[in-house]
């Protein structure tokens, strides 16, 4: 290939990585825990789970109980979180490039507000409801996040144009609004304060293969669904104007990939609880790594926040084993000062 | 089979316009922060961010069904229904364009020129269909706009803006790449015909070599030339250019405007510019079209319309018109000395009978003389002018100037008949100037005259320059022998000889004679 000709991206190199990274983290990650199960016995465990090379196995040396502990507790939270990075960290990509901010992230246009709204109602006011694995928290909270990203996006919206400016503007009063009414329902209602902070604080100890099959499809489709306009989204990263003058049908596809990338982060939300920063910070990572091409960034970054939801959702449940630390924390841990760093650096260059 | 050939032959004896406007208007209905550019052209009401709604025109039309020929034909209503939504806050929304109607040939260089927010910009982002709420009627290649679908725009029409800083920093490459998105499905990725395109954009645009770097670090005029590597991906037969060299040095100015050139000459695309500089439109583009407060002044060919009087009445400003000496184009240069006299309160108009009571004779050649005239007539004296030669830049100015001369033929000596009418001339007169010309064998009576006018003790101005004389003399030294008895003799006889620099000394000489000759009526 000579000096003068274009080479056609290779995104496979990275994806192959990412893929490898995460398969050795689950493996260490769901021998980690109370129950000690070796890292040879627990690969052995989830070998034998994926067929044609579950003939190969044999099953006879392994406790059937860290069988159990392995498959029925521990990889429906691995998978569960993985995918909860992926949402976040897609979203992010997506209202990064749509805002052209670095430091947009999926809450920034209402959807924490929105489900922690919903949630403190699921907890305070309606706790009967259940469908299938999910709390009423859980719904109220999807519910809630959705409707205040309507809500925002409707504010915003003048003559079929989204401003964007706007709409920041509008989530960041809007989410204070929210917020003040949920203190406010909080102070009248003590005796449940506690599980409405815990959920805040975001955390997947209920997770079940029964809540993995429900939010996975939704958010698998929608992800592949949005991978198809990486294209455009790269162009209105540019500007709205110059994506227009490229034959972008700029509003339309504004429109498309904020309410999908609103609904993933909200069915996200809705299992995991407020868990800051994946969103944030993942993009970044990998932009400094593979450019800001979104083609190669969006499916990444996707892998990349499954890995981070993963390792910080590990350390959450087994630093201070028995006890668990809302892997929120853990993510805001990792994540502020990382975002801290950002800040000093765009400082210098743009803001 | 006969029927179809005549239709062919039809279709192609008929110029299709490239772009056709009916009665367009688009007036601000809100504020949008992301459209920066248009916001650019707002004025002080904008700024103060008034929210402000307007006048909804809607305009409709009925369309006959498109015919085989690919045309829309249509028929005007002329149905326009007005909608005040709030009353008061009508005097607040701007029309920015105001019943335009145009017609672009297919391969013309057009060029759009006005004072800043008379619409310029707002008129190409129209025509790319970036702002879409207009009212009026649109074809593209006899096409309605409205109804070819935004990638095929994109295939038909390309915009070349100033450049912005992209918030994530792309490569070259992905920037150019950008180009080819109109041509590329929504499920596929780039072939290799989109990389060969993109690559001959860049050749165009001599962005190759720059192609792994990030389109941020680059400097001011390569983002520019990405950003043009990126429309030229685009392929359209229509280009507009929104600025595009106000960024770039002078070689790469040039480069630009001739790539631009030789789309339009070679590949027959249409190129419509919105430029702010008057002479880079009269170099390049075939037709001006002025845009003033967002309606059109006038639309014609660079000789009729590029005038003094029509700048004067879009720009507000005083030029001079003149004929580059290496182009044969038009050139324009701003009046400062005229406009810098009014700023001194010596307005012309006040200055202008007295002015009128003394009559000027000015020696040409060369072109040294036009600033002389181009000034003089702007302040109103009575001039006249001699002896110049046929296609001597001097004789252009004083035809355009409307100033009575003694003309030569070309390139041939002056001749005693010549010279005789000239020396008429300045018996005529009361002050006669020299301008800095240089003499040759041909025009040597004509210092012979300036040394009779200073024997018949005429007022005598001499304006060196910045030159020696012995520099611009090509006689072997026959001219400075005369010039320096002139000098002589002025020395012992009297002070009616001035030697001086410029055009401000000249008005500052004049000046000096007026305050002697105001009130007497004699010298």
């Amino acid at each position: 290939m000579n000096e003068n000709s274009l080479k056609k991206k290779n995104i496979s190199k990275y994806l192959v990585f990412l893929i490898l990274i995460l398969i050795v983290l689950i493996i260490i990650s769901a021998s980690l825990g109370s129950a000690k199960v070796s890292v040879k016995n627990t690969s052995i465990i989830i070998a034998s789970y994926i067929p044609v090379i579950n003939k190969l196995i044999d099953l006879t040396k392994i406790n059937p109980l860290d069988e159990k502990i392995i498959i029925k507790i521990r990889l429906p939270r691995i998978f569960l979180s993985i995918f909860i990075g992926i949402a976040l960290a897609c979203a992010g990509v997506i209202y990064q490039a749509i805002f052209r901010n670095p430091l947009a992230d999926p809450f920034i246009i209402g959807v924490s507000a929105g489900a922690s709204f919903g949630a403190t109602i699921g907890l305070v006011f309606i706790t009967t409801v259940k469908l299938i694995s999910l709390s009423a928290a859980s719904i109220f909270a999807f519910a809630g996040a959705v409707g205040v990203t309507f809500i925002v996006y409707n504010i915003s919206k003048i003559k079929n144009k989204i401003s964007v400016v706007t709409l920041l503007l509008a989530g960041v009063a809007l989410s204070s609004l929210i917020n003040s009414i949920n203190s406010f329902i909080i102070i009248f209602k003590t005796q449940d304060m506690a599980k409405v902070i815990f959920w805040l604080m975001g955390g997947l100890t209920s997770a079940s293969w029964q809540q993995f099959l429900l939010i996975t499809p939704i958010i698998i489709i929608i992800l592949v669904f949005c991978s198809f306009f990486m294209k455009d989204l790269n162009i209105i990263s540019l500007s709205d104007e110059r994506a227009s003058q490229l034959g972008v049908e700029t509003e339309k596809v504004k429109l498309i990939l904020l309410v999908l990338a609103s609904i993933i982060a909200a069915s996200a939300v809705a299992v995991s609880g407020i868990i800051g920063f994946v969103g944030l910070i993942t993009p970044h990572i990998m932009r400094l790594i593979v450019g800001p091409d979104n083609k190669i960034l969006f499916p990444t970054s996707a892998l990349a926040g499954g890995i981070v939801m993963l390792f910080s959702d590990t350390i959450a449940r087994t630093l201070l084993q028995p006890r668990e630390i809302p892997v929120g924390i853990i993510t805001s841990i990792i994540g502020v000062p990382f975002f801290i760093y950002l800040l000093l650096k765009s400082k210098r260059i743009v803001y | 089979m006969e029927k179809q050939n005549n239709k062919g032959s039809e279709i192609k004896n008929k110029k299709i316009n490239a772009i056709k406007i009916k009665n367009l208007n688009f007036s601000y209905s809100s504020i949008y922060p992301n459209i920066n550019s248009n916001l650019k052209e707002k004025n002080n009401i904008y700024s103060n961010n008034i929210y402000q709604r307007n006048i909804y025109q809607e305009n409709i039309y009925d369309y006959l069904s498109k015919d085989s020929s690919n045309e829309y034909k249509t028929i005007k209503k002329s149905c326009y229904i007005t909608k005040n939504i709030l009353k008061k806050d009508q005097f607040l929304s701007k029309n920015v364009l105001k019943n335009i109607n145009l017609e672009i040939e297919t391969g013309s260089f057009i060029s759009i020129l006005g004072p800043n927010g008379c619409g310029k910009s707002t008129l190409i982002n129209i025509i790319s269909k970036v702002l879409k709420n207009y009212s009026g009627y649109i074809e593209i290649f006899g096409r309605d706009l409205n109804k070819i679908n935004p990638k095929d725009t994109a295939k038909l029409i390309a915009v070349v803006p100033q450049y912005t800083n992209a918030e994530f920093n792309f490569t070259v490459e992905e920037m150019v790449l950008m180009g080819r998105y109109p041509y590329i499905s929504r499920f596929g990725s780039e072939t290799n015909k989109d990389y060969e395109k993109a690559i001959n954009a860049m050749n165009l645009t001599k962005t190759l070599k720059l192609k792994d770097k990030k389109y941020n670090e680059l400097s001011g005029g390569e983002k520019q030339r990405v950003i043009i590597a990126q429309a030229l991906a685009q392929e359209t037969p229509i280009i507009l250019l929104d600025e595009p060299t106000s960024h770039l040095d002078i070689n790469f100015q040039i480069e630009i405007m001739n790539l631009f050139l030789k789309l339009n000459k070679n590949e027959n695309r249409t190129i419509v510019g919105v430029f702010h500089d008057i002479n880079l439109a009269a170099n390049y583009s075939e037709k001006v079209l002025f845009l003033k407060d967002g309606s059109i002044f006038t639309y014609g060919d660079i000789e009729s319309t590029i005038t003094k009087e029509n700048i004067k009445n879009v720009f507000d400003t005083d030029i001079y018109i003149g004929r580059n000496p290496f182009t044969g184009k038009i050139y324009i240069s701003p009046a400062f000395f005229k406009t810098y006299y009014e700023e001194k309160d010596q307005l012309v108009e006040k200055n202008a009978s007295i002015n009128k009571l003394k009559k000027i004779h000015i020696i040409c050649g060369g072109g040294a003389a036009s600033p002389v005239l181009n000034l003089l007539k702007d302040l109103g004296y009575i001039i006249s002018c001699g002896v110049v030669n046929y296609f001597d830049t001097d004789l252009d100015t004083a035809k355009n100037l409307k100033i009575p001369y003694i003309s030569e033929a070309p390139f041939s000596p002056i001749s005693l008949e010549a010279q005789n009418k000239n020396i008429k001339l300045i018996k005529e007169s009361d002050i006669v100037i020299f301008p800095p010309i240089v003499i040759g064998n041909g025009n040597f009576s004509n210092l012979v005259s300036i040394k009779e006018a200073v024997e018949m003790g005429k007022k005598v101005i001499i304006i060196n320059g910045s030159t020696d004389f012995k520099k611009r003399d090509y006689t072997k030294g026959k001219a400075t022998k005369i010039y320096q008895k002139i000098l002589k003799k002025s020395l012992n006889k009297n002070t009616n000889l001035f030697i001086i620099n410029d055009l401000h000394d000249l008005i500052e000489v004049l000046e000096k004679m007026k305050s002697n000759w105001g009130g007497s009526n004699g010298l």
